[in-house]
């Protein structure tokens, strides 16, 4: 009895066995081919998001006028890329403080070229936000046009520089020294943009459209506690211009010939301010009139900050990485009184 | 018998299936080129570019920069690096006025951070007059080691060639334009010539004139950062470089272009000549006039 029982089991799960056998040997391939499917449209993709990611940072622009990028990997290896492929900056990281770089500008023939050198440069450069602030009653559609295309994340104002109506033409106050306007309403828009509770960490540095900076000045005033400070160079009629920093590591001087005893004798380019600090001063802007030639930025420090309290960088100021270079004005002599070139070609 | 055949047939067809396409994504995926070294002679640079599929095909864009010691060197090779380093495809070759390389470019390239070769020659002193062309030697070296390198090399190796000189400023859309270069690309170059902007005048997709405020009735009357060279035409000419005897202050370009090439054959680029997408700017001379002839600093700091 027992012996029946055991074979009617064995014979009852040998079907059912068998059956699995089969769904599996049905199921399986399809599974496969379908993972294989799969694959085959994913892996094109993938390689080209390698691409993008370690090959100097490029990416689709959003508005491609003509060529995609095709599914099919065997397309993708006969396209040749035609196409404005606008280089983005590099992703945005959620542990990086923020870098509010505030440009005054103003139009003059070179105004193009310089702010589109200086975008080449901050496009390297992470988490960056640019304040580009133009001295002009609107916004004008060259800057606007400019800022859009280079992709970098900006925040464009305009304020006017009153003019000095006693003279003619074109000439701005001469008591007013140039960018202050601008500058301060760049940090008024960062007083009301930001809470001064909202922990967001972020720098604030005061980049000129004219001057060269190296990629590496920017990672160094990411770490400003407070405002940090590092030598410039070709300011003050030297090859460069520095704090003096003691063996402690402590910003106790300054090495300039041009008036050593300013309380910050420093140039507009070589210090940078935390956010916070500027939220929680609120009123410290940089003054206005009544300024000397080289206190402007005395102007600002002063409210925010003592000597004691300043970060010296850039290897306890022994490196050069921003340079006060500044650019000829061109010979246009041959547009004459009238202006010959087409006024529509925009330079 | 007919269903069993039917079943085994069911069966049978996912396998196949699989074979064909995993054997289809086999042969079409590229193989993996090698990475592409910076190149040699000496001072090689930055990373090497790893080449992958789709940018096989990119031509290489090679810019010859000549460069000379001044207090604003390195803020010039600094922004022009950063501009640079945003192209794909790009070798930089950098040649130094100089009769060694020096420490300061040496250790910038090694910084740079893109493909760079760097290469040195002086210029004798009787072309150091005002009015004279300048940099002369040092295109030509640029020219002499580009064919050099390719003497061995299996053609056609797709490549552009331009002159980039440190001063100027490049906007990133003028790469792209260059990149088809066939045979010689031209296009505006803001801020020279005593205009706002000078450019070739373009008709039916040819150049038929030069806008130019200076001596229009050059052969070429473009400037050194208006054009572009495939690096076909620059190797199938081998004795076309930069002259130095008999050469005229402002001809540079007009003498090279017209041994290479004709107006006829120009590729107008950058919407045919109406946008301008280089300019012509030069750096102030920096002052100096505080620094002490005396009592020099204790340490001594690069600029």
């Amino acid at each position: 009895m027992g012996n029946e029982e055991l074979w009617v089991q064995s014979v009852l799960e040998m079907p059912k066995r068998r059956d699995i056998l089969a769904i599996v040997l049905i199921v399986l391939p399809w599974t496969l081919l379908i993972t294989v499917w799969h694959q085959s449209t994913i892996a094109p993709l993938l390689a080209v998001h390698k691409d993008d990611g370690g090959d100097s940072r490029r990416d689709l622009a959003a508005g491609l006028d003509s060529k995609e990028y095709c599914l099919s990997d065997r397309d993708i290896v006969e396209v040749v890329r035609t196409e404005y492929v606008y280089t983005r900056p590099p992703p945005w990281s959620d542990t990086l403080p923020t870098i509010h770089v505030i440009t005054p500008t103003y139009s003059r023939p070179v105004q193009k070229a310089e702010l589109t050198r200086l975008a080449n440069t901050l496009l390297h450069v992470p988490n960056l936000h640019w304040i580009l602030v133009e001295d002009s009653q609107r916004r004008t559609p060259l800057i606007t046009r400019l800022l859009r295309d280079t992709g970098l994340n900006y925040t464009h104002l305009n304020v006017e520089t009153p003019r000095n109506y006693k003279l003619r033409g074109d000439m701005r106050d001469p008591r007013i020294p140039r960018g202050t306007m601008q500058r301060n309403l760049a940090l008024r828009w960062l007083r009301e943009t930001f809470n001064r509770n909202n922990s967001q960490p972020g720098i604030v540095y005061f980049a000129d459209d004219d001057n060269t900076y190296s990629l590496e000045l920017f990672e160094e005033m990411r770490s400003t506690r407070k405002v940090s400070v590092w030598p410039v160079a070709f300011v003050g009629g030297l090859r460069y211009e520095s704090p003096k920093v003691n063996a402690a590591g402590k910003v106790y001087g300054w090495k300039t010939v041009f008036d050593p005893h300013r309380p910050f004798a420093i140039d507009m380019a070589g210090f940078a301010v935390n956010l916070r600090l500027i939220l929680q001063r609120s009123q410290a802007y940089f003054k206005l009139r009544g300024v000397k030639g080289g206190y402007q930025e005395s102007s600002l420090l002063r409210e925010l900050v003592t000597l004691n309290d300043l970060e010296p960088k850039a290897a306890n100021c022994t490196k050069i990485l921003v340079w006060h270079t500044r650019t000829e004005k061109p010979v246009l002599v041959n547009e004459g009184k009238k202006g010959f070139t087409d006024p529509n070609v925009e330079i | 018998m007919k269903s069993l055949l039917f079943g085994r047939f069911l069966l049978l067809l996912p396998w196949v299936l699989v074979v064909i396409i995993v054997l289809d994504i086999d042969s079409s995926r590229p193989p993996l080129p090698p990475r592409a070294g910076a190149g040699a002679d000496g001072g090689v640079g930055g990373s090497g570019v790893g080449v992958r599929g789709p940018e096989a095909a990119l031509p290489t864009i090679y810019a010859i920069t000549p460069t000379y010691s001044r207090p604003v060197q390195k803020a010039e090779l600094t922004r022009l690096a950063n501009t640079l380093r945003q192209v794909s495809r790009l070798h930089w070759i950098l040649v130094e006025d100089a009769a060694a390389r020096s420490e300061l470019v040496s250790r910038f390239v090694a910084a740079a951070g893109l493909p760079c070769t760097h290469l040195h020659v002086p210029t004798p002193r009787r072309y150091k007059r005002p009015g004279l062309p300048r940099a002369t030697e040092q295109r030509n070296a640029g020219l002499a080691w580009l064919r050099q390198r390719h003497q061995h090399l299996p053609p056609p190796q797709p490549g552009v060639l331009f002159f980039a000189d440190d001063d100027n400023t490049y906007s990133l859309e003028l790469f792209h334009e260059m990149r088809t270069t066939r045979k010689v690309s031209v296009w505006p170059v803001g801020l020279v010539g005593g205009r706002r902007y000078e450019r070739p005048v373009v008709e039916n997709g040819k150049v038929v004139g030069w806008y130019t405020g200076w001596r229009a009735d050059r052969p070429f009357a473009i400037d050194m950062a208006g054009f572009a060279v495939s690096l076909q035409v620059i190797l199938s000419h081998p004795k076309a470089v930069f002259k130095r005897r008999g050469s005229q202050p402002g001809m540079q370009e007009s003498d090279f272009l017209k041994q290479i090439t004709t107006v006829e054959e120009l590729e107008p680029k950058a919407n045919n000549c109406t946008k301008v997408l280089v300019w012509h700017t030069r750096t102030e001379k920096v002052n100096l006039a505080n620094e002490p002839k005396y009592h020099l600093d204790t340490v001594n700091i690069e600029v």
